[in-house]
């Protein structure tokens, strides 16, 4: 079987398992409290920050600090019991499937779903800047291509995350340990990003990304450039080590 | 004979190393704040206890609800994979009982996260505020306050695992429902009643605004009312299957 066709066969695993729910639900959650308190956004407490940008950035804090990597989680927790339930891993590895392929097309789902949760986004985004632009009488849209930018950058953000977490997923069998580790992990990263080492710590890179571009639309909040430097060679090390270690062990303990 | 059951299922999961590791980890945040930037602490004014407590406890009580979600949601996976839960329908227990004595190990579990936690607030008061004068009685109610605002979270949360067959739905309603109650105001003293959001009270702050009481009557009726809702759940689904 290739790539593309194992992938199709994992999408298909997990057509029901409810898991769009999941990522359709906290997206929408996450715009009422903005469009509840939008006039907050005019009172900027002293920050030069315009109230359009402030909307966006205040919308997307909690989701980008908080729920991403948890989905990332769970959707990790789908992906392994889906396939523990009723040994259904001791089949796949039973046909003449390349194991490496299988973690691939496994850890590409979770890419997918990630995706899924980010243009979801956007487009409740949009949805709800319209409600809060009609109740205030003031436009919060920002252009597209700027809040698509944005996004698509804390998107690639959390791939190196998303490699850390399924690795976790793939060598820890026990589902408490691997679930514990990686919401446990997401907890530290609001102290990590104030810190030298930020770079070392995947979990901080999606909030880093976005309290960037906070500082770009408020001076002095924070950096105002990515430190591409330590960063990106890091975050590819990371990435790179996360993967190789999940193909090797995945099915390791099913094997024996 | 039923607790021992209960126990020997969470043997092999890993569930009370997983809560000690929770309670060292939240313990870590105060010691790291202390040993890392003790001065910007040291200068507060107020008592030594309060002021570690509002530099920490947002990130304690999470490390707590994220163990009791992680922990209930691992209760219900066992019985649920390999349909345990139907082999135990047919076994003279009733599963409320079973859920109850699920409750209560949490709640012991959690009594021990609690304590490593408080054990290390009053520790570090003691250790870097010298001169701070701490009594025994003050540890205990902090400790029992601390401990008894996470328990409609508990409940809720067994009750939602003991819903969903499958482990990522109640994680993941688990999950959202945290993510919910951080993102509302946290001033609205309402909503810091509600589960999720009650954890992260401190004893300090409420006992100040003198809601110590209600704190723990709305928190313990809260409890209850979950509980009966779990009886009632459990009506439903016998009727139905």
């Amino acid at each position: 079987m290739n790539y593309i066709s194992l992938l199709c066969v994992e999408l298909k695993k997990i057509h029901r398992s409810k898991i769009m729910l999941i990522l359709l639900i906290p997206v929408i959650i996450m715009w009422i409290p903005s469009i509840i308190n939008a006039d907050y956004n005019f009172d900027t407490k002293g920050i030069p920050i315009s109230p359009e940008n402030n909307f966006f950035i205040q919308g997307f804090m909690g989701m980008v600090w908080f729920m991403i990597p948890a989905t990332i989680v769970i959707c990790t927790v789908l992906l392994t019991q889906t396939e523990r339930a009723n040994n259904g891993i001791v089949k796949m590895l039973s046909l003449p499937v390349n194991t490496v392929k299988l973690c691939l097309a496994k850890f590409t789902v979770l890419f997918l779903l990630s995706l899924i949760q980010m243009v979801l986004a956007v487009a409740a985004y949009y949805f709800c800047a319209l409600i809060a632009s009609g109740i205030q009488d003031y436009p919060f849209f920002l252009e597209l291509p700027e809040v698509a930018g944005t996004v698509a950058g804390i998107y690639v953000g959390t791939v190196p995350m998303a490699a850390v977490f399924w690795m976790i997923a793939v060598i820890i069998r026990k589902p408490i340990f691997s679930v514990g580790i990686g919401l446990a992990s997401i907890v530290p990263s609001v102290l990590i990003i104030n810190t030298k080492i930020w770079f070392l710590y995947p979990m901080s890179y999606p909030f880093y990304l976005l309290m960037v571009e906070y500082g770009k639309d408020a001076k002095g909040i924070y950096e105002t450039e990515i430190s591409w430097i330590p960063w990106l060679p890091a975050a590819i090390l990371i990435m790179a080590a996360a993967l190789c270690i999940s193909c090797l062990k995945f099915g390791s303990s099913e094997r024996r | 004979m039923t607790l021992s059951i209960e126990l020997m299922k969470l043997r092999r999961t890993g569930y009370i190393p997983a809560f000690l590791a929770g309670g060292i980890l939240a313990s870590a945040f105060p010691l790291a704040n202390m040993i890392f930037r003790a001065e910007i602490f040291t200068g507060l004014p107020g008592n030594p206890y309060g002021i570690l407590m509002r530099a920490n406890w947002q990130m304690m009580g999470m490390i707590n609800v994220l163990i009791s979600v992680c922990g209930a949601c691992i209760m219900y996976h066992t019985e649920y994979s390999d349909n345990g839960a139907q082999k135990m329908d047919v076994l003279p227990v009733r599963a409320e009982y079973l859920f109850l004595w699920k409750f209560l190990i949490t709640v012991f579990a959690l009594a021990i996260v609690t304590v490593i936690e408080q054990i290390t607030i009053f520790g570090c008061a003691l250790y870097w505020y010298p001169g701070y004068e701490t009594a025994v009685s003050d540890f205990i109610k902090g400790a029992v306050f601390q401990w008894a605002i996470v328990f409609p979270t508990v409940m809720l949360m067994l009750l939602i695992s003991s819903a969903c067959n499958n482990m990522w739905i109640s994680l993941g309603i688990g999950v959202i429902l945290l993510f919910i109650m951080s993102i509302l105001p946290e001033d609205n003293f309402i909503l810091n009643l509600f589960p999720f959001c009650s954890p992260f009270q401190t004893f300090e702050e409420v006992s100040q605004n003198g809601r110590i009481p209600l704190f723990l009557s709305i928190c313990s009726s809260e409890t209850v009312l979950f509980g009966a809702g779990e009886e009632l759940y459990q009506k439903i689904r016998r009727a139905v299957q």
